[in-house]
C-alpha cells in the first residue's frame, strides 16, 4: 500500500478534517492536486447555494447537476443564469467541461417529470421543513433517467443563541425494466448546529452523513416514478434524521461521558462491586 | 512549494484526536516535506497536549509550551524527568533526571497532589501536569483525556489549561472538547469554555477543588446543551413528520396545492 490512490486519499482526508470547513479543505486539496478537481467537485457534497430565478422570482438551489460553466439552470423557468451563449459561460474553473448532467437540459418527457417533481417536493418541503428551498433536477439515461433532489433550510439566530443549517442532497438513478423500475439512491445530509452562552461557552456540532438504498418498485406511468422517488426520499430522510439525532446528541454526549465521568469513578466501582456481591449471594 | 507546505501544515494542525498520523500519511508523499513540517507537528502537539509514555514508564507525560525546555526538550515534575520529543513520530527519548526547584515548583507539586485525586476520580484515561511559568510567578495546570475507538469510528479528547496566580489567588483557563465520529460520514463536536475562579483556601488542594467544580459544572451545562440543541435548533430545521402526523400520500401529491388542505389533515397556514 505504498502509493494509495490520490482520489481515495483526498476523500479519506475530507472524512477526517473539520466538516464545517469542507469547502476550504476542498479548495486546498485541489490546489495540491489539480488533476482531481472535476472528480472531487462532482463527488464531494457541500452546503448548497441559493439563487433567485430571474424569470419567476422563486428561489432555487445550485449544484453540479444544473451547472453549465458559470451558469445555472432554474428548475422553475428552465432558463440558465447567466444565459448560455452570452460569452460568459462555457468552461468551468477546472478548465474542463465534463460532469453528469452539466449543461444538459433534459428531454421533453423528462423535463415534464422534472416540473412535476419540483411541484411535489415543494409540497414535501413545506410539510417537513416549513420553510427553506427545494429544487429537483433530472436528466436522461439510456435505460431511464436520473436526478437529484435538493433541500435546504437554515434557522437564523432569532433571539436565541443557537443556529442551524440543514442541506439534503439525494442523487438517484431510475432504470426502467418494463412494469418495474430499479431505483438507486445516495443521500447525504449536511447538518451544522452551534450554540453559545455565558456558562456554556461555544459549542459547534457540524458534519455530514451519507447512506444508500436500492429498491425495485412497480411503476405504471411517469407520475408513478415521482411517487416512488418521493417515498424513497421521504423514508430515507426520516431514517437519516433519526440517525443524525442519535449521533449528534446521543453519541457525542456518550463520548464526552467516556472521556470524563460526572460521577465519581471509585463510587461507581464500589456500587458495581456491591451489586455483584448481592447477585452472588442470591445465587448461593 | 511554500504554499504546499502551508496547506499540509493546516491539515496537520486540524487533525482530529488520535488521527494526526492518518493526516500525515494521506497528505505527505515526499520525505523532504516531512522535515519541513516540524513546526506544524510541534504546534499540534503543544496545543493538543499530546501525551507520551517515557521509555520504561507506564505514566504518560504531557507535551505543551508550558512544559518545554526549548528545542525539542520537555520536562515533567511528577516524575522529575526531562526528555527529547520527536514531534513527527511522537516518540520520547534521552530521558534524564530533572529536578525543579523554587517556590513555584513546590506550589506545582502541591497542586499535582490535589489534582491526582480529582483526575483519578473522574477520568479513566487522562494525563495531568503542573509547571512553573512566567519567571516562577505563576503555575500552569494541564489536564488531557483521550479516548480513541477507531474500530467504532470515533475518537475524543477533553483538554483543559489553567493558569494559577498565587499573588492574587486567581485561576483562569479554558476547557475544550473535541469529538470526531466518522462512520459513513464526518461529524465533529468542538467546544470551548473559558473559566475564571478564585481559590480561597489551602492553595494546592484549593486549586484542584476549583478545577473539579468548574469541570463538573461545565460537563452538566454541555449535556444540557445537547438536549436544548436537539429540542431547539434541530427540530426547527426539519420536522420528524408533517403536522398531520402522517407521511405524504405521494399518489395524490400531484393534486396537492400549497395553501390548500393537504392529505385531509390540518395544514395551518
Amino acid at each position: 500500500m505504498a502509493s494509495a490512490d490520490p482520489f481515495d486519499s483526498a476523500l479519506d482526508l475530507l472524512r477526517r478534517l473539520n466538516p464545517k470547513h469542507t469547502a476550504a479543505h476542498l479548495a486546498n486539496i485541489i490546489a495540491l492536486a489539480p488533476d482531481l478537481t472535476e472528480d472531487l467537485l462532482s463527488s464531494v457534497d457541500q452546503p448548497l447555494t441559493v439563487r433567485r430565478c430571474k424569470q419567476t422570482g422563486r428561489d432555487y438551489l445550485l449544484c453540479d447537476y444544473n451547472r453549465d460553466g458559470d451558469s445555472y439552470r432554474s428548475p422553475w423557468s428552465n432558463q440558465f443564469d447567466p444565459p448560455l451563449g452570452s460569452g460568459l459561460g462555457g468552461v468551468g474553473p477546472g478548465g474542463s467541461n465534463e460532469g453528469a448532467g452539466e449543461g444538459a437540459v433534459p428531454g421533453e418527457r423528462v423535463r415534464r417529470m422534472e416540473v412535476q417533481a419540483n411541484e411535489a417536493f415543494d409540497v414535501y418541503r413545506e410539510l417537513y421543513y416549513e420553510g427553506g428551498v427545494s429544487s429537483v433536477y433530472l436528466w436522461n439515461l439510456d435505460d431511464g433517467f436520473a436526478g437529484v433532489v435538493l433541500l435546504k433550510k437554515g434557522s437564523p439566530q432569532n433571539g436565541s443563541s443557537s443556529s442551524g443549517e440543514w442541506d439534503s442532497i439525494h442523487v438517484f438513478e431510475a432504470s426502467e425494466r418494463g412494469r418495474t423500475s430499479n431505483y438507486r439512491l445516495t443521500s447525504t445530509v449536511i447538518l451544522s448546529l452551534s450554540t453559545k452562552g455565558a456558562s456554556l461557552g461555544e459549542v459547534d456540532l457540524s458534519g455530514n452523513m451519507t447512506r444508500q438504498v436500492e429498491q425495485d418498485l412497480p411503476v405504471d406511468n411517469d407520475e408513478g416514478h415521482i411517487a416512488n422517488v418521493g417515498r424513497l426520499v421521504e423514508d430515507m430522510e426520516l431514517k437519516m434524521r433519526n440517525l443524525l439525532q442519535e449521533v449528534y446528541f446521543g453519541k457525542a454526549k456518550d463520548v464526552v461521558g467516556d472521556l470524563r465521568s460526572i460521577g465519581s469513578l471509585s463510587e461507581g466501582q464500589r456500587e458495581r462491586e456491591t451489586q455483584r456481591e448481592i447477585i452472588g449471594s442470591m445465587r448461593r | 512549494m511554500s504554499s504546499h507546505k502551508a496547506i499540509v501544515s493546516s491539515f496537520v494542525e486540524g487533525a482530529p484526536p488520535g488521527e494526526v498520523g492518518h493526516i500525515q500519511s494521506l497528505t505527505i508523499s515526499s520525505p523532504n516535506l516531512v522535515s519541513e513540517l516540524g513546526p506544524a507537528f510541534q504546534k499540534y502537539n503543544e496545543e493538543q497536549f499530546t501525551t507520551v509514555k517515557l521509555p520504561g514508564s507506564s505514566q504518560p507525560v504531557i507535551i505543551s509550551s508550558h512544559s518545554s525546555l526549548g528545542g525539542n526538550q520537555y520536562y515533567d515534575i511528577e516524575s522529575s524527568t526531562s526528555f527529547t520529543f520527536d514531534h513527527t513520530t511522537q516518540k520520547a527519548s534521552a530521558v534524564e533526571s530533572y529536578v525543579s526547584e523554587g517556590p513555584s515548583a513546590d506550589l506545582a507539586k502541591s497542586i499535582l497532589k490535589g489534582l491526582s485525586i480529582y483526575v483519578k476520580e473522574h477520568f479513566t484515561n487522562a494525563a495531568y501536569g503542573a509547571y512553573p511559568i512566567e519567571s516562577d510567578s505563576k503555575v500552569a495546570v494541564v489536564i488531557v483525556a483521550n479516548k480513541y475507538s477507531p474500530n467504532n469510528f470515533w475518537n475524543g479528547r477533553w483538554r483543559s489549561l489553567y493558569i494559577f496566580d498565587p499573588s492574587t489567588n486567581s485561576l483562569e483557563g479554558s476547557i475544550k472538547v473535541d469529538v470526531h465520529y466518522y462512520e459513513d460520514g464526518n461529524v465533529r463536536l468542538l467546544t470551548n469554555k473559558s473559566v475564571a475562579a478564585s481559590v480561597s483556601s489551602g492553595v494546592g488542594a484549593g486549586v484542584a477543588k476549583e478545577i473539579a467544580a468548574a469541570e463538573k459544572k461545565y460537563q452538566e451545562e454541555l449535556n444540557r446543551s445537547f438536549t436544548s440543541l436537539s429540542e431547539g435548533a434541530f427540530k426547527a430545521l426539519r420536522r420528524q413528520l408533517p403536522v398531520t402526523r402522517q407521511k405524504i400520500e405521494w399518489d395524490k401529491v400531484a393534486s396537492y396545492r400549497l395553501g390548500q388542505d393537504i392529505g385531509g389533515g390540518a395544514a395551518r397556514r
